[in-house]
């Protein structure tokens, strides 16, 4: 059995899911409650979850199910963000492709009617989306969209700090869309605390984030029954079992790790023991009796009060630790031994092989060790003295039933691994058409803002002399004899946007001119210029900071000149792209830096709508012009559900024509008390939805078959057999 | 290999709270809870038609473990009740009926549910904020000097549960002796934190309820075989007490790994009973009095101590472990090789008794926390309800120690809250309607669906069609008399108020609690002499009750906000 795959079915299953999912979207949203075959009941508003649960049957439908959850594995949010817009991105290009016959769009498209009418009209739309992600996407995002950008970390100082209030702005639009109404403040505030009280020091941000990504079921406690507002954090760790055996211990706590019995095993694995008598059997246990109690005592002399097992220890050893004070629990899980590890930076204790030779064993000290009573369950309470910058505290999660609290425990975990995303950069790169007139430009019109600070950069060096010991490495489009290099730096400096070109001349190399760059020209030295300058002299501005990715550039020039620009980076925390162009396709590498954040309330989605269609008004090629149309008004879907039940001066329409207004007049919007989302995590949104949409319009044929399909084996594999 | 099957897709439904079959259950289900509430609450008889045994119960924690609920909005509500009673113990069906009250109403006036939501979770926290407050009329101190409180606490929870079958003086003493069981578990001279002990029930059915009895220290049960082997014990001042954890049975243990090899004619289990019995040889020249061990001790190791004179306790069990190490003053003992002499413990006395057909050891301690309840009741069914009722109790006064205040009950407390809330947003609702951007209506419709359901949860108490009224002045809670007659004078009809704390010969008003009355703002700051003087009061746990109310809100606007139900057919 087949059926035709058009755009026409996804469009239907895209609807449907639609209407599920957009009931969840933002602030207003509601819950879902979803039952499992065991008897569990989840109440859920995350997109991901939700599609998971459906269990859809329909081929495409779980086609866009795995896109999105593949996209949740990367960045852990917006997947009904991704549903809706791959719906209006669906509805827009059926819309096109019904009306395409009237040539209202552009009167190219009449030259193109050949190609939308035949067969392959799906694919040749989904070459020109490809096209438009990875060329045009990220033109405009480098290129217009950044100047929007405000930044998380405050601004007054040098070096990156989180600026609280803005943490939790972001923080507030996330749970917004993922907790319940009554909860949200709450949720959004826990997190804030949490976040600040784990954090050693301003700095060690990053660790903390990744250090509570992997380990976030063991730093914290769900306990049902309780009304949410008993959440709350408490110091230390806890781990989620009883004392084997607690000996209360104050002053000098000293724990050590193991993870095997303690008590000498009568055998072990593959080995033999041979028993000739019982008085050998007798002497044996004897020996490990006599061992374990001095194993214990030799512990008790190092001051150890507590004992941490991964295994289950035998009853000798449980008495034997409590005549010697020492308290032990037993069981731990591997994560949690690992996260101790982590966190107070020790490594299990040996177990010395000869009952005479103890060596000093490995302990860390600790502030206290005591039973934690939640709801009648007893846990260890541990007040372990963190040396990483992550000071171990945990989150007590209350809630009336288990769904609301595995709820509140995904929200909380998807937010860490969101901020996780939010700071790191994210390169841009696009190819500019000589042909962009736009582009061409633009450069010039900007205020060249160091206008004050006389450039150094030209050091005119007349000596000519040929490139010696050079290693040729050239890329592809570099090996072109006429190369014109223009380079200009960017700087985004938060909440204020500099851009500042540094229109160059052109410069010709000549064929012999050979220089070496690393994949990608993107050089890391600090606040450095060097000019290059020969016969036909080859200029590079390069100043970077140090979040960018140290690419190497080796030139091997005599002339190679070097001028220190002193104090430009440290006027302002500056956040700089260094881009390039070549003759006809300049390749240019940007990126979105950590940190980036924009207003929510559809401000990202207005803000791109504005440019693409701009674009596509100067745009000559009718597909790519008819994509960045469809994209550009898909892109409104998100807003127009956001602000559905609005009325009066807040309805879309009001909202939309006020944005776009002020986009107009005057362009870096200041931001009101409005929560804050992160550019990055919106623009991954955008590339994945395109690229599922691409895969949607490529199919041409479901076909029904009766057996799993066969799995195509690896050729390489099979030689290797 | 399994057998690998395509997972069914889903069933999806929107707006689940419209549809009238989940309507119709909700009512069912609040029919059943309310019908249980209360002193006069009905019974509820579980059985499942094929036998076993029949429960008969009208308790929250009995009826909502047994009733098996499908519909996933019903089962949301159920699990939310019993964690809240597995937290708290009371309450749970105040927390129930209110909150099927707050959505059935809430239904009704058909508002949105994100406005629905936000005012909730305004009234909740006036609610709380008002209870917690020092000028809260419905709150009470609790007295520690005196046992007058903690009693009426104790009995209150008793008279709600009908279920145990008890008679006034039954009641009386069951009351009389939780509160003395709790009393034992508090250690006499604490440093900083109190750990309280335990009382341990133990059954004893088809006997008199005025038979039970509290103990101090640990009732061990023994066979009437073994009581004949025990000799008279001799009288001293201290008994010596080896308490085991390891095993004494003689088996081998375990022996790694690795593989064993025994030569012919090497026995292992000789060599164990060997040891077991050196060790009983030490135990002797120790003095060890008695021995107690959680698991199976060997026979021979049995008959070798009964010769010395040594009384040997076996299959005590993990649950007894933790309370016998406390009554000894020990750690259990894990080794069967050299025991150092500071791990026996010792007990005061020790001696045997007999409570209706069952013996006993009782091991009486020095100074200890534990202590054991000697439960009776005349059937089983009655003995659950009983047992249930007093881990109750004993629950809510350790709450109590917490948190030391407690509530007026019989329904005084929430007609009380209810005027208080009606009156506050009558007066000033400046305060919620500025950052919600509601409208005066909507605020309105929704006290009065929130208020309303509380006293509906008050009027579940009357079961025998009476008139149930509230006064004009503390809004405290009235039921009369039913066939009364029309034109009546209320004073007469009236004797007390739910909770007990006013008589009807005051200068009252009184108004249905059903008729539309003007708000009014009920007296608040409770006067002591009032407190004091009344001694027979109806009382609720203070923590339980206030959790309860925040659960029952919570747990009623997370149903209210659910658009989709997805159900997971496989």
């Amino acid at each position: 059995m087949a059926a035709a795959g058009s755009a026409k079915v996804a469009l239907r299953v895209a609807e449907v899911l639609e209407t599920i999912v957009s009931c969840c979207v933002g602030p207003e949203g509601r819950q879902v409650l979803c039952t499992k075959p065991t008897g569990e009941v989840l109440i859920s508003r995350d997109g991901g979850c939700l599609l998971e649960a459906l269990h859809l049957e329909h081929p495409i439908a779980r086609m866009m199910v795995a896109c999105v959850s593949s996209h949740l594995r990367k960045t852990g949010d917006g997947a009904k963000t991704f549903i809706i817009f791959l719906c209006h991105l669906l509805r827009g290009l059926h819309a096109v492709t019904d009306k395409e016959q009237d040539s209202l769009i552009s009167k190219n498209i009449q030259t193109h009617r050949r190609h939308w009418k035949n067969c392959c009209q799906w694919k040749f739309i989904s070459q020109a989306l490809l096209k438009f992600q990875t060329q045009v996407l990220d033109y405009i995002m480098g290129h217009y969209l950044s100047k929007h950008f405000l930044s998380i970390f405050s601004s007054s100082t040098k070096e990156r700090t989180l600026c609280r209030s803005s943490l939790e702005l972001l923080l507030e639009a996330y749970f917004c869309g993922r907790v319940g109404r009554n909860n949200q403040n709450f949720i959004s505030q826990l997190m804030c605390d949490y976040f600040f009280k784990c954090m050693a020091c301003e700095s060690g941000y990053e660790e903390v984030f990744e250090l509570v990504d992997d380990y976030f079921i063991e730093l914290n406690v769900g306990v049902t029954g309780l009304p949410v507002s008993d959440s709350r954090i408490i110091a230390g760790l806890v781990l989620h079992r009883d004392f084997s055996v607690y000996c209360p211990a104050d002053g000098d706590i000293r724990i050590v790790i193991v993870t095997e019995t303690i008590q000498p095993p009568f055998s072990t694995s593959g080995s033999e023991f041979i028993l000739n008598s019982e008085a050998q059997f007798r002497t044996s246990q004897f020996w490990i009796m006599e061992r374990t109690k001095a194993i214990m005592k030799h512990l008790q002399s190092q001051n150890v009060k507590l004992l941490l097992s991964s295994v289950k220890q035998p009853d000798l050893v449980i008495y034997y630790a409590g005549l010697n004070g020492i308290s032990v629990v037993e069981c731990l899980s591997s994560e949690e031994v690992s996260l101790i590890q982590r966190v107070v930076g020790l490594s299990p204790f040996v177990l010395p092989h000869t009952s005479s030779q103890y060596e000093i064993c490995n302990t860390a000290l600790m502030n206290f060790c005591k039973p934690l009573i939640l709801r009648s369950k007893r846990y260890v309470h541990l007040g372990l003295i963190g040396t990483c910058s992550f000071i171990p505290h945990c989150i007590v999660l209350c809630a009336p039933v288990q769904g609301l609290v595995e709820q509140h425990k995904s929200a909380l975990h998807g937010a860490f691994k969101m901020l996780r995303q939010l700071f790191k950069d994210l390169d841009l790169n696009y190819m500019i058409q000589a042909s962009d007139q736009n582009y061409a430009s633009s450069p010039l019109t900007y205020k060249n803002s160091r206008e004050s600070t006389p450039l150094p950069e030209i050091v005119n060096g007349s000596r000519q002399s040929p490139y010696q010991g050079t290693v040729v490495k050239n890329k592809g489009k570099l090996a072109t004899t006429q190369t014109y290099l223009k380079v200009y730096s960017n700087f985004v400096v938060p909440s204020i946007e500099l851009e500042t070109h540094i229109p160059r001349s052109i410069q010709k190399v000549t064929p012999t001119d050979t220089y070496q760059a690393d994949e990608t020209l993107r050089y890391l030295s600090l606040a450095k210029t060097r000019i290059v300058d020969d016969s036909e002299p080859l200029m590079e501005s390069n100043s970077a900071n140090s979040t960018t990715e140290n690419t190497r550039i080796e030139i091997s020039d005599e002339n190679l000149q070097v001028t220190e620009i002193a104090g430009r980076g440290s006027m302002l925390p500056v956040r700089e792209k260094s881009l390039e162009m070549c003759t006809s396709h300049g390749y240019c590498f940007s990126s979105i830096p950590a940190g980036c954040v924009l207003p929510v309330g559809g401000n990202f989605e207005f803000l791109l709508h504005y440019y693409l269609l701009n674009y596509a008004k100067k745009c000559h090629q009718s597909e790519e012009t008819m994509v960045s149309v469809i994209i550009a008004n898909a892109l409104l879907g998100i807003p127009k559900i956001l602000y559905k039940s609005k009325k009066g001066n807040y309805s879309f329409p009001q909202i939309y024509v006020r944005t776009l207004h002020a986009i107009q007049t005057h362009p870096p919007m200041v931001s009101s008390q409005t929560g804050l989302e992160s550019v990055a995590s919106k623009y991954q949104l955008l590339t994945s939805v395109l690229q599922c949409l691409t895969k949607i319009l490529t199919i041409d044929l479901v076909i029904n078959i009766k057996r799993q399909p066969q799995e195509v084996y690896d050729q390489d594999s099979e030689e290797e057999v | 290999m399994s057998r690998l099957e395509a997972k069914k897709p889903s069933f999806c439904k929107s707006e689940p709270l419209t549809s009238g079959r989940v309507r119709a259950t909700l009512c069912v289900l609040k029919g059943i809870l309310t019908s249980s509430y209360g002193p006069s609450g009905r019974l509820k008889q579980l059985h499942n038609g094929l036998g076993g045994c029949v429960c008969t119960t009208s308790q929250s924690s009995a009826l909502l473990a047994n009733l098996s609920v499908t519909h996933p909005i019903l089962k949301i509500l159920t699990t939310s009740m019993q964690n809240h009673v597995s937290c708290f113990s009371d309450c749970g069906l105040f927390t129930a009926i209110l909150c099927c009250n707050l959505i059935e109403n809430v239904q009704r006036i058909g508002l949105m549910p994100t406005t629905v939501i936000k005012l909730n979770k305004h009234l909740l926290s006036l609610c709380t904020s008002y209870l917690q407050s020092e000028f809260c009329g419905c709150r009470i101190l609790v007295d520690f000097s005196s046992t007058q409180t903690l009693l009426c606490l104790v009995r209150s929870i008793v008279t709600s549960k009908p279920a145990c079958m008890l008679t006034r003086q039954e009641i009386d003493h069951i009351s009389a002796l939780i509160l003395r069981a709790f009393l034992l578990t508090i250690p006499e001279n604490t440093k900083d934190c109190l750990i309280l002990g335990k009382s341990i029930i133990v059954p004893l059915k088809g006997q008199r309820v005025t038979d039970s009895t509290v103990l101090p220290g640990i009732l061990l049960e023994i066979s009437e075989v073994q009581l004949m082997k025990i000799l008279p014990i001799k009288k001293s001042d201290t008994f010596k007490v080896a308490l085991f954890c390891a095993s004494l049975s003689g088996d081998v243990s375990d022996t790694g790994e690795g593989t064993v090899v025994v030569s012919s004619g090497v026995s292992l289990e000789n060599a164990v009973l060997d040891q077991l019995l050196s060790l009983g040889r030490q135990l002797v020249s120790d003095h060890i009095d008695l021995l107690i061990c959680q698991k199976v001790v060997h026979p021979s190791l049995k008959q070798f101590l009964s010769m010395h004179r040594m009384i040997a306790i076996d299959r005590v069990g993990a649950a007894l472990m933790e309370p016998l190490s406390k009554v000894t003053g020990t750690q259990p003992i894990g080794s069967l090789g050299s025991i150092s002499p500071s791990s026996y413990g010792s007990v005061k006395d020790l001696c045997t008794e007999k409570f209706g057909f069952k013996h006993f050891l009782h091991l009486i301690p020095n100074e200890a926390t534990i202590c054991s309840l000697l439960l009776c009741n005349r059937n089983d069914t009655a003995w659950d309800e009983l047992k249930l009722t007093c881990q109750t109790a004993l629950h809510v006064l350790q709450l109590t120690i917490k948190e030391p205040s407690v509530l007026l009950g019989g329904g005084c407390t929430e007609t009380h809250l209810a005027a208080y809330i009606r009156h506050k947003i009558c007066n000033e609702p400046e305060s919620i309607l500025q950052d919600d951007g509601c409208t005066q209506t909507e605020l309105q419709l929704l006290t009065e669906a929130f208020c309303s359901a509380l006293e509906s949860v008050a009027g579940s108490l009357e079961h025998d069609g009476g008139e149930i009224l509230t006064d004009m002045k503390y809004g405290h809670f009235w039921s009369a008399q039913p066939e009364s007659p029309s034109v009546v004078d209320w004073p007469d009809l009236l004797s007390r108020c739910g909770c007990g704390l006013y008589t009807s010969q005051e200068e009252l008003r009184w108004s249905f609690l059903k008729s539309t009355r003007h708000p009014f703002a009920p007296q608040t700051c409770l006067p002591h002499e009032a407190v004091g003087s009344a001694n027979n009061l109806t009382l609720d746990c203070f923590t339980a009750k206030l959790s309860g109310l925040q659960v029952a809100v919570e747990t009623a606007n997370l149903i209210l906000d659910l658009s989709y139900i997805i159900e997971d057919k496989n």
